[in-house]
């Protein structure tokens, strides 16, 4: 956290002890923090199992023909992650994640990139097709930290992450860069990182040949192509199209109108029925304390203390007797 | 005559009010003493509630504006704190305190409904879209969290009546929210100029996280003026900062502050110690003298659709210093001196960028800090994990007036209060005055379902101090409801203090309310050992393999009586080796002579 009150730098993430680069920036957005940090809320995030009211900020949003980065890092283990210090995600877990995304068409290609200790171990039972994993140590090694700023008083970055970073820096400039994958594979140094990187290629339709020629900025940048579908153009069905635009400007005008006229109504957005079981939970109001001090209250205490004091020395003097 | 001119002025004051502009912003600089400055920028939309209704957005943002629609939200305040406002030194608060929260987030919002179950359900979207938005957890302000105050907040609409109209008031606390960058950007993004122009451009993450006490605060409400005129929606953001001077002097990436060395170290010489040996630092030119560009990191950026309907430019930048101080500027703007001769502003013009230099004189040439109307603090006490108490003392500092306001708490449902033990007394006074608390609304928790309420009107004569105490007990939660930093402990919200204006003095009835907020709490609740179950599980499979493993030897293994078996005797042990060695001489010889032999 950013913002944490031990941060002796409020707002700012270094990825190195020169504190050259800011990595939290001006204008940053997060849309899962603090708490809400889950493996139940990753897991449904990448196969959307969410409720209605969650905002689109917090749904992935990805369809067939999106291109996936999942970059995971952090402390972890053979075959698991750990999740806020207190959980974990596990091997099977990612796979069959990964696999009700494909049934679901919420990705075309995957880049699965993970950093921790024995992470090589974490796309070992991925079964869907599509995906390039990559990690940064194997079985039974360690990922290091890359080096530690005395003033923020932690180690800063992990040296796989801090080379990863140093590449999409110093090579990738721009949003157009030609450079593939092999190129960010073959950077890797392993006399730099202490720990030797692993790939896998099997899943992905044409192998390690086809996945070295994918494109770095394919999954790092947020490049959208547009595709033309018929090229040289049908009129008929552009037409169609218009006519289509022009009745809903139609509808929306009239609406427009009506709202005008009629105040209490908005139809533009619908009635928001009250859930099923959301009766249960509501907030209900605070009712007022009459004094303490009632003196009615206190005869009917003493009254009722009384009756039963009678009721218990009758009953004895019932069976004395 | 008389009547025509009574007339015009009229016509012009209606003109002056319909000439309403639709977008301000001010930018207030006030400092509050040698090292600390108070800036308050303040960022006013407007809109005609008719355009609003079809969905025309200009200054009202579309993205807020479609959420308050879909969920049905006529009136909204948010606010995103940290820090705690230090009113021994600093004084009153700015703005009386309404556009302030508690640590955390904090967010009350009147809703339509037809029911309480009704407006629930949309307070829980409304939640949910606000905390995309913003990029808060503000979807965990769930039933447990959210509560409807009876007396601590009125609407800040003109335009409807809370209680003929279908609206519930509902209002929840997040005081464990970290505040930082990702809470500014899209607050900022909601501004016309996106905060690349005007006095928004001085809102940098870096400095704003770094103060000593900020609050970023989003009022919608709708306002229909009395003469008439078309109603309209306005949103107001607000943002509050006290920066530490000579913090926010220290470059960003070197902030830690390094010895001085001696021979730059000034000498307080007015302490009785002060000699050639001994050196005590003087605060003298502490955060003496700043420029804009010191303090917010860069200058101000021109201004954001400056310009009124007559189109002269408009004040953007006031500073609170008496008239003796110098103050220079670089940037042309104009500047106009109040006639008090506290305050100055100026007007920037739309391109050029605007700096401004405090210059350093003596250390009396500040406005004096009002006194607040009252100082609230509160604390736990008690010790072990079973129960505690809570304890709060209000002081009233007025020497002349009694002061009387709601007090409203929400406490979570683990914190279980015990209302009989709920006791306040003055300071001066050992018995509980039964008079000080003149009204309670109260509102038991149920567990897992919702927290307590507690509101309370309370008067404090004047020149006097009220502690008021309750005991509670800590609720042992479930394995899984802990969060992942449960030996952290949790934190309660801040309690809310809204000043009601004294009966007795007639004009004060129509001022603003004043608020003031406690700070929020830190409840070490019994946590269990959270690696207990792995131990549980290792020492019952170490048990339970113990009982296997001697149960299985039990029944594989054959039982005989001691006198069954044959001795272990030499004589036996030679015979066998003599007829193995028979065996082995009769194979080589060939004979094929059978010998019997024991079996052992």
């Amino acid at each position: 956290m950013a913002c944490n009150p031990r941060n002796a730098f409020p707002g700012t993430v270094y990825n190195n002890a020169d504190r050259a680069l800011d990595l939290y920036g001006d204008n940053i957005e997060v849309d899962y923090r603090g708490y809400e940090v889950t493996v139940e809320n990753f897991i449904r995030l990448l196969t959307d199992r969410l409720g209605e009211d969650v905002p689109r900020g917090k749904r992935l949003g990805s369809d067939g023909g999106s291109n996936v980065l999942v970059y995971m890092t952090g402390h972890g283990g053979n075959e698991f992650l750990k999740f806020q210090d207190s959980e974990e995600i596990g091997s099977w877990d990612l796979a069959d994640a990964f696999e009700q995304m494909w049934e679901k068409k919420r990705y075309n290609e995957m880049l699965f990139m993970i950093d921790t200790c024995q992470a090589n171990t974490l796309y070992k039972h991925f079964y869907s097709p599509n995906i390039i994993a990559t990690g940064s140590s194997e079985i039974d090694q360690s990922s290091y930290s890359h080096h530690a700023d005395n003033d923020v008083g932690v180690a800063v970055i992990d040296r796989w992450t801090y080379y990863n970073l140093d590449f999409l820096e110093t090579q990738v400039t721009s949003p157009t860069s030609k450079l593939t994958l092999a190129d960010l594979f073959g950077s890797y140094d392993e006399s730099k990182i202490h720990s030797n990187p692993g790939y896998r290629w099997d899943l992905f339709p044409g192998g390690e040949e086809k996945g070295r020629e994918r494109l770095v900025m394919d999954f790092f940048g947020n490049v959208q192509g547009v595709e033309v579908e018929g090229v040289g153009g049908n009129e008929t069905e552009w037409r169609e199209d218009m006519r289509r635009l022009e009745e809903i400007i139609y509808r929306a005008r009239a609406r427009g109108n009506m709202t005008g006229a009629k105040k209490s109504e908005t139809p533009v957005e619908e009635v928001i029925a009250p859930g099923r079981d959301l009766g249960k939970g509501r907030v209900e109001g605070a009712a007022k304390i009459e004094g303490v001090e009632a003196w009615g209250q206190r005869v009917l205490g003493a009254g009722a203390l009384l009756g039963c004091a009678l009721i218990w020395g009758g009953a004895s003097w019932l069976e004395s007797r | 005559m008389k009547h025509i001119s009574c007339l015009l002025l009229s016509l012009l004051l209606g003109l002056l009010v319909s000439a309403d502009p639709k977008y301000k912003e001010l930018l207030n600089l006030q400092p509050l003493n040698p090292a600390s400055l108070l800036a308050s920028f303040n960022f006013k939309s407007n809109a005609s509630l008719q355009s609003y209704e079809q969905q025309h957005f200009k200054y009202i943002p579309r993205s807020l504006g479609q959420i308050l629609q879909h969920a049905k939200t006529r009136e909204l305040h948010l606010r995103f704190s940290t820090g705690r406002w230090d009113d021994e030194s600093w004084g009153a608060r700015p703005w009386g305190g309404t556009k302030e929260g508690g640590t955390g987030v904090e967010l009350w919002a009147w809703v339509e409904g037809d029911s309480d179950a009704d407006s629930f359900a949309r307070w829980v979207t409304l939640n949910n879209a606000l905390s995309g938005l913003f990029c808060a957890s503000l979807n965990f302000i769930d039933s447990t969290r959210s509560t409807r105050p009876r007396m601590t907040f009125e609407p800040a609409s003109s335009v409807f009546n809370a209680s003929s109209e279908n609206l519930y008031l509902l209002h929840g606390s997040l005081p464990r929210e970290v505040v930082c960058t990702e809470n500014l950007t899209p607050f900022l993004k909601l501004l016309p100029c996106k905060g690349k122009a005007g006095i928004a451009s001085l809102l940098d993450g870096h400095k704003l996280f770094d103060a000593s006490w900020q609050s970023m605060a989003i009022d919608v409400r709708s306002v229909c003026p009395e003469n008439g005129s078309e109603c309209s929606i306005e949103m107001e953001q607000t943002v509050d900062m006290v920066l530490d001077v000579d913090r926010s002097k220290r470059p960003r990436d070197n902030p830690i502050p390094r010895p001085i060395p001696s021979e730059h170290l000034q000498c307080d010489q007015s302490k009785p110690y002060a000699g050639d040996e001994a050196c005590y630092p003087s605060d003298a030119n502490l955060g003496q003298s700043w420029t804009l560009a010191e303090i917010f990191g860069r200058p101000i950026q021109g201004s954001c659709l400056a310009e009124d309907s007559y189109g002269q430019l408009r004040d953007s930048v006031c500073i609170n210093v008496p008239h003796e101080r110098e103050v220079n500027l670089y940037g042309d703007a104009v500047e106009t001196k109040n006639e008090a001769g506290t305050s100055r502003c100026f007007a920037i013009p739309a391109s050029n960028p605007f700096e401004l230099v405090l210059s350093h004189i003596g250390p009396q040439t500040f406005n004096k800090v009002s006194q607040p109307p009252l100082y609230a603090s509160r604390s736990f006490t008690g010790h072990g994990q079973e129960r505690g108490g809570v304890q709060t003392l209000l002081t009233n500092p007025s020497t002349s007036s009694s002061i009387q306001f709601v007090y409203f708490e929400t406490l979570p449902w683990f914190m279980k209060p015990y209302l009989h033990t709920l006791t306040a007394r003055l300071t001066t006074a050992s018995t509980t005055s039964p008079d000080i608390i003149e009204e309670t609304f109260y509102r038991p928790a149920l567990d897992r379902r919702r927290g307590t309420q507690l509101e309370l009107l309370i008067s404090v004569p004047a020149d006097s101090a009220v502690i008021l105490t309750y005991d509670f007990d800590k609720a042992i939660l479930r394995y899984t409801e802990y969060p992942p930093d449960a030996n952290r402990g949790f934190d309660v919200a801040p309690a809310v203090i809204r000043l009601l204006p004294s009966s007795g003095n007639s004009s004060s009835n129509s001022q603003a309310p004043l608020y003031i907020r406690t700070s929020s709490l830190l409840l070490p609740l019994p946590t269990p050992d959270f690696s207990m179950p792995y131990n549980v599980i290792i020492l019952t499979s170490t048990v339970m393999a113990l009982a296997f493993g001697m149960i299985f030897n039990l029944l594989v293994r054959r039982f005989v009586g001691a006198d069954e078996v044959e001795g272990w005797n030499l004589a036996a042990l030679k015979a066998k080796a003599r007829g193995r060695v028979a065996v082995l001489v009769d194979r080589v010889s060939g004979k094929g002579q059978k010998l019997e032999k024991t079996v052992q």
